[in-house]
């Protein structure tokens, strides 16, 4: 691999791992969020988010 | 019922920013690799600065004037608000990547044009210097503090990114570098390189400017939901605390009052 090809790769790619990064980042607290706001659905017995009742 | 939920907006402009950015970038690549002639003195190492030159012009310019902009919009009490915080932090996280990437791929046209992969040369140690203050500012921005007091000091710590900036720009001038200053572009703006070359060299800043632009946006609504989840945490912990102490409360009342057939005469 010449110098040319690896700045290429290595450009590509760490730019595409952080991008898939923070897009599950992103995912991650979203599901966080709903989690944190379920505990009053929660104590009153109905089913939980992402739950099968 | 649940509480209404706080959720950062998903604007539709950033998605197709996000698109057009790969579609760019995967063209920049097509063009500097396959269609771009061989530089009359480089030869093929010149394909590395299709990638190079705009990498470090997002690293410095771009991160440079959202993170300090967003620093100083925040520290100014007229215009305080934790958007340009969140903004700032954003940048300056996406601005390490990019700090990094301009120094790998500069090490990698180093190697063979220099002969070395490093040297301690003005443009290259203010640049790292770049990347150094920006993880300082992110290892500061994870130390448990209040938003408000968190928000102060990583607009302090950006300054210092603020004074990093120019030194970049103009180490080239300052000092005597191994760096060259612009070769593309003189100062009367005239390009020195074959049309296909000068195309794919601004295409390469579109690409990486419009990659930057959606990688900002992503990171701003992880920053937001980052918040909403703190401050819903807060609250749930507030209200347990409260039942609590209330439960405290009606339990002590309780035990004070006198039981039967014993206080009572």
């Amino acid at each position: 691999m010449s110098y040319v090809d690896a700045g290429y790769a290595v450009t590509l790619v760490t730019l595409l791992v952080y991008a898939v990064g923070l897009v599950l980042r992103r995912r991650r607290w979203e599901r966080a969020l709903r989690m944190v706001e379920a505990p009053a659905t929660e104590s009153d017995g109905a089913p939980v988010l992402g739950e099968r009742s | 019922m649940s509480a209404p939920t706080v959720r950062p907006s998903r604007p539709r402009w950033l998605d197709v920013v996000g698109i057009l950015g790969v579609v760019a970038l995967g063209f920049t690549v097509w063009l500097g690799l396959w269609i771009t002639p061989p530089d009359v003195v480089q030869g093929n190492l010149a394909r590395l600065l299709y990638i190079h030159p705009p990498l470090a012009t997002v690293a410095l310019y771009w991160v440079g004037a959202v993170a300090v902009g967003g620093s100083l919009l925040y520290l100014w009490p007229r215009t305080r608000s934790l958007f340009w915080d969140r903004l700032a932090a954003s940048a300056v996280e996406v601005g390490a990547v990019f700090s990094a990437l301009t120094l790998v791929t500069g090490s990698l046209w180093g190697r063979p044009a220099w002969g070395t992969w490093w040297t301690w040369d003005a443009r290259l140690t203010s640049t790292a210097l770049l990347l150094l203050l920006e993880v300082g500012y992110l290892a500061l921005r994870r130390v448990p503090a209040d938003p408000a007091v968190r928000a102060r000091r990583c607009a302090v710590a950006a300054l210092l990114i603020a004074v990093d900036i120019p030194l970049v720009h103009f180490s080239v001038d300052w000092w005597n570098t191994l760096h060259q200053g612009g070769t593309f572009i003189d100062p009367g703006f005239k390009i020195h390189a074959s049309t296909s070359m000068s195309w794919t060299f601004l295409l390469g800043f579109v690409a990486f400017s419009l990659v930057f632009v959606w990688l900002l946006g992503v990171r701003y609504q992880v920053e937001v939901l980052q918040d909403a989840v703190g401050d819903q945490e807060l609250e749930v912990s507030l209200a347990e605390r409260w039942d609590e102490d209330t439960e405290h409360i009606g339990g002590d009342l309780v035990g004070q009052a006198p039981a039967p057939g014993r206080g009572a005469p």
